[in-house]
């Protein structure tokens, strides 16, 4: 293995969809793989092994998920009426607090991260593990804790504060149990920054021979990217957390006008964590839609310097904007502006990528697997949600549309459309490499299709109903806004549908799926080229990398000849092909 | 065909900043439509034009730094006209014109009502009464926790905060009632935080000033008028005991009363105006309608002063056909009540324009 990528003969990217004994180590009986290598509980409570803890986060967030789901069923059910069809006031209000915290801190945040990050980033950059394997572990059980007290505030009567948790409210009107979710949201905090830490170390130091920063499939590049601001954002989420308990438990004025403090303090605060932490859930996100683009496409990603360029600069300028959430809260005229002026900048690296994806498909080869759907599925949802984030981050329109149900349809279509289906492409393209098997494709492009129309068809009306003036987190409304709650609300459920199918197709994979083969989608990327299911330490040697990470065009046929002496270089300048094609092409510019 | 059935599809435009507010809204809406189809076209061309086929093998294609260059620069352009159009738009809506000044309300917000005081003296719980094509500056603070002042048809909204003042202005141009909102998540009755916006032609206004314009769909006297003063005290005097509405009433309803015609006893006829009403409540002898028998007490002004008389006809003046209160209200709703007590109200106030074509 250590020469896979050495001799181009050797590539192993033939469609394996059929099985093919001699091939499929997953259907061999002796082939260890590290789901089979050792069993036990302890083998799993106790692994050091970054695909298992990835499997962990797996089934971990996917329980978070479904509870987070469920709350956002009993939100829409309830807004069918005008006046509430099935809960209380103070039960709704739980609810949507319930919807958000959980898909926030339990499943947004560490999904990609948590699941494919452990699971991908050394497989990636061809090593056998984590930096700190431990380490790494250790982040998953702090994880544990956080979220315990997040089922553990459920179990007690819940929170009714909004994931936002302002204060005064939350530190001194609320009944409910903000100290348990503040820390849970502290501890969960910590797990990120273990977990960012990890990467970033493990990046920086675990990188296989010839894979240089140039090199790096984008997902690593994302994942980098995201690690920096989990690292350098989390720790103030945590100390203004620290800070409301102190108000809230000892009564110390942080917060509370009437003890001296300031509540839009607490939002400055908030929103320097919560503004890079959008970015923290979507740039995994965008990162997986590189993989999965070029993949299906058969392209090299189109303009790889400026995507990875702009995943830094989401990354540094995502830290500048956290006043756009605040243009009505009383801050400055000139604070304002400038924030105002930031956000548009911000706009721009995101618009950057929607264009170099598009472009990634020209002169593709593309077939239509359930993962490019849903990143196609990504693409068209994202856009909407980006333009529509152009109204908020504009100060006049602003006015009229902050905290409406204009902002919710926003940031769903970044988070759900984008994140969730970004998830969801993710799990399908790296589904039959974690597990060696594959799902049914019918089913599989079936569900890809009912989500993105269930959700199209949730957060659409939810703009109209958002500029006519309906405020979020309203469990009694206006009668005159019913209609659109209530195609909202039907869509929703078909929108559950949706995400209910890969539990039946993906679960009946496991016992009855076809064996993948190494490299089903024949993708180039590093983990594709060991076995399927993985070797405990991924590969059977140390491979060594010649070229960047999207070469489809050379998998599907284009030659590389191998230089004197005998080794293939990078093919983007040493190629003698490319370089004729490139210097007869750099002539008839210049003229 | 939605405006048909009912269903709103744009929100009103009911103050003067509304309607430069949805140029640049549709202005943003247009640029980003054309924004998404640029790239929808591009997607659905290429998924067609380069699906698999057998033989065709997939272009190398590394990028090109002229269209990165270009599609960074024109979708930054772009978002810097929205910037600076949002700037000034942002510019208007927090500078109010001097004018302004010469109306200003504040409301405070406490869980959950807003409390508005009108420069005329005049208070009004969940409501707000402004007149059309005059420009108002409003300043708000909370009692509590963090609200949100919004009145979607104005396209206006602050943050009202604990410990600080905020301020918003606006010239209605349209009369007609619409949506007030809390827009800040504020705990549990955060939907309950809801009014109306009540804007009234210049005649109407200066009558609701008075106190005989009556808001609240016609139930009761604004909070504060001579009007409300007078239904303090005609509830106070247990006038309701015999003026009601029961079968076994002993005297008419008054519903109505003011410049109404009267049959007397003896067969003349009088018009009920303001001192025919004096006389009714000073002397009632005088003049008894007919059909009734001349039970009514004689208040004199160790009982009724000449002020509290006034208060008392302008209420009565007020009176329309179902506004009197039923019997069984002994004493007058407290101060800042939202609901009338013998009417069951919804929790929100149903809408009586809001959108509605």
């Amino acid at each position: 293995m250590a020469d896979i990528l050495l001799e181009p003969a050797r590539l192993d990217y033939t469609p394996q969809m059929l099985p093919e004994p001699e091939m499929s180590f997953a259907a061999h009986p002796e082939h260890k793989h590290y789901l089979n290598h050792e069993y036990g509980l302890l083998s799993w409570l106790l692994t050091v092994d970054h695909k298992r803890i990835g499997l962990m986060y797996l089934v971990s967030v996917s329980i978070f998920f479904m509870f987070g789901g469920i709350a956002a069923g009993l939100v829409r059910t309830n807004l069918i009426t005008p006046t509430g069809a099935i809960l209380e006031l103070d039960q709704y209000n739980k609810a949507f607090t319930a919807h958000g915290t959980i898909m926030l801190f339990l499943f947004l945040i560490p999904v990609i991260p948590g699941v494919l990050g452990n699971f991908l980033v050394p497989m990636m950059i061809g090593a056998k593990d984590m930096a700190f394997p431990k380490l790494n572990l250790a982040s998953y059980y702090v994880w544990v804790a956080g979220a315990l007290f997040f089922v553990w505030q459920l179990m007690v009567g819940g929170l009714d504060t909004g994931w936002t948790l302002y204060p005064p409210y939350s530190s001194k009107y609320s009944h409910t149990n903000v100290l348990y979710a503040g820390l849970g949201i502290f501890i969960t905090g910590f797990s990120s920054i273990l977990t960012a830490l990890n990467i970033i170390a493990t990046v920086h130091k675990m990188r296989c021979p010839g894979m240089t920063w140039g090199r790096l499939p984008l997902f690593i590049w994302a994942m980098y990217a995201t690690s920096v601001i989990q690292i350098l954002a989390t720790p103030v989420l945590a100390v203004t957390v620290v800070m409301l308990a102190v108000e809230r438990v000892a009564g110390v004025g942080i917060f509370d006008p009437n003890l001296g403090g300031d509540p839009i303090l607490f939002q400055h605060m908030f929103w320097f964590y919560s503004h890079p932490a959008v970015y923290i859930m979507i740039l995994p996100g965008m990162g997986v839609i590189n993989e999965v683009l070029t993949c299906f496409a058969r392209k090299n990603i189109f303009g790889y310097k400026a995507v990875a360029w702009s995943s830094v600069g989401i990354a540094v300028v995502g830290f500048l904007v956290w006043g756009h959430h605040m243009f009505l809260a009383g801050q400055g005229y000139y604070l304002a502006m400038v924030f105002a002026l930031l956000t548009m900048l911000v706009a721009v690296p995101s618009a950057i990528k929607v264009f170099n994806w598009t472009a990634t498909l020209y002169g593709g080869s593309i077939t239509f697997q359930a993962p490019m759907l849903f990143a196609l599925g990504f693409i068209v949802l994202f856009t909407i949600g980006g333009v529509t984030g152009l109204f908020l981050g504009t100060l006049g329109t602003d006015i009229h549309l902050h905290d409406t149900y204009f902002v919710i349809a926003h940031f769903h279509y970044t988070m759900v459309g984008g994140m969730m289906f970004a998830w969801q492409a993710g799990l399908h393209f790296w589904w039959p490499k974690i597990t060696g098997k594959m799902y049914s494709d019918f089913w599989s492009r079936l569900a890809a299709i009912v989500m993105l129309v269930g959700f199209a068809l949730t957060f659409l009306p939810q703009f109209a109903v958002g500029y006519l003036g309906m405020p979020r987190r309203y469990p009694n409304y206006p009668p005159e806004f019913q209609i659109y709650n209530v195609l909202s609300t039907a869509a929703a459920y078909v929108q559950g549908i949706g995400y209910l199918m890969p539990i039946f197709y993906l679960g009946y994979s496991l016992f009855a799926g076809k064996a993948a083969g190494n490299n089903p989608f024949r993708a180039t990327g590093l983990e594709w080229q060991t076995s399927s299911p993985p070797s405990p330490h991924n590969f059977e040697s140390t491979p060594e990398v010649y070229f960047g990470p999207y070469e489809y065009a050379v998998a599907d046929g284009l030659k590389i000849i191998p230089l004197n002496d005998g080794k293939v270089r990078d093919i983007v300048h040493e190629d003698p092909d490319l370089v004729s094609e490139n210097a007869a092409k750099e002539a008839t510019h210049g003229s | 065909m939605f405006a048909f059935m009912n269903i709103p599809l744009l929100p009103e435009q009911a103050s003067e900043f509304s309607k430069e507010y949805d140029v640049l809204f549709w202005y943003i809406t247009g640029v980003s439509a054309l924004g998404a189809g640029v790239v929808y076209s591009l997607l659905i061309y290429c998924c067609f034009a380069f699906a698999k086929k057998d033989g065709v093998a997939p272009k190398r294609i590394l990028g090109s730094n002229r269209l990165e260059f270009l599609w960074t620069i024109i979708p930054l352009m772009f978002f810097l006209s929205f910037f600076v159009w949002g700037v000034r738009q942002y510019d208007v809506a927090i500078n109010p014109p001097p004018e302004a000044y010469d109306r200003e309300y504040t409301v405070v917000g406490k869980q959950w009502m807003w409390k508005v005081q009108h420069p005329t003296g005049h208070r009004e719980i969940n409501e707000i009464t402004l007149q059309e094509g005059v420009a108002v500056r409003i300043t708000g603070t909370s009692e509590d926790v963090l609200h949100d002042f919004g009145i979607p048809a104005f396209r206006s909204k602050f943050d009202v905060v604990p410990g600080r003042y905020t301020s918003a202005w606006f010239k209605p141009i349209k009369v007609g009632s619409y949506h007030l909102f809390c827009d800040q998540y504020c705990g549990q009755g955060h939907s309950q935080m809801v009014g109306k916006v009540q804007v009234l032609s210049q005649e109407n206004y200066a009558a609701w000033l008075e106190g005989i314009y009556r808001v609240r769909d016609g139930k009761n006297p604004a909070d504060g008028s001579p009007a409300w003063e007078g239904r303090k005290l005609f509830l106070k005097l247990q006038c309701l005991n015999c003026h009601n509405k029961e079968s076994e009433s002993r005297a008419p309803t008054l519903e109505a009363i003011h410049k109404s015609k009267r049959a007397l006893q003896g067969g003349s006829t009088v018009v009920a105006d303001d001192t025919y009403l004096r006389n009714s409540i000073r002397n009632p002898m005088k003049e008894v309608r007919d059909g009734w028998k001349p039970i009514m007490p004689a208040y004199t002004r160790a009982q009724v002063t000449e002020e509290e008389l006034l208060n008392l006809i302008s209420y009565l003046k007020s009176l329309k056909p179902g506004d009197l209160p039923s019997r069984t209200e002994s004493s007058p709703a407290p101060v800042g009540a939202p609901n009338v007590p013998d009417s069951p109200v919804s929790p929100i106030p149903a809408p009586t324009t809001g959108g509605a074509r």
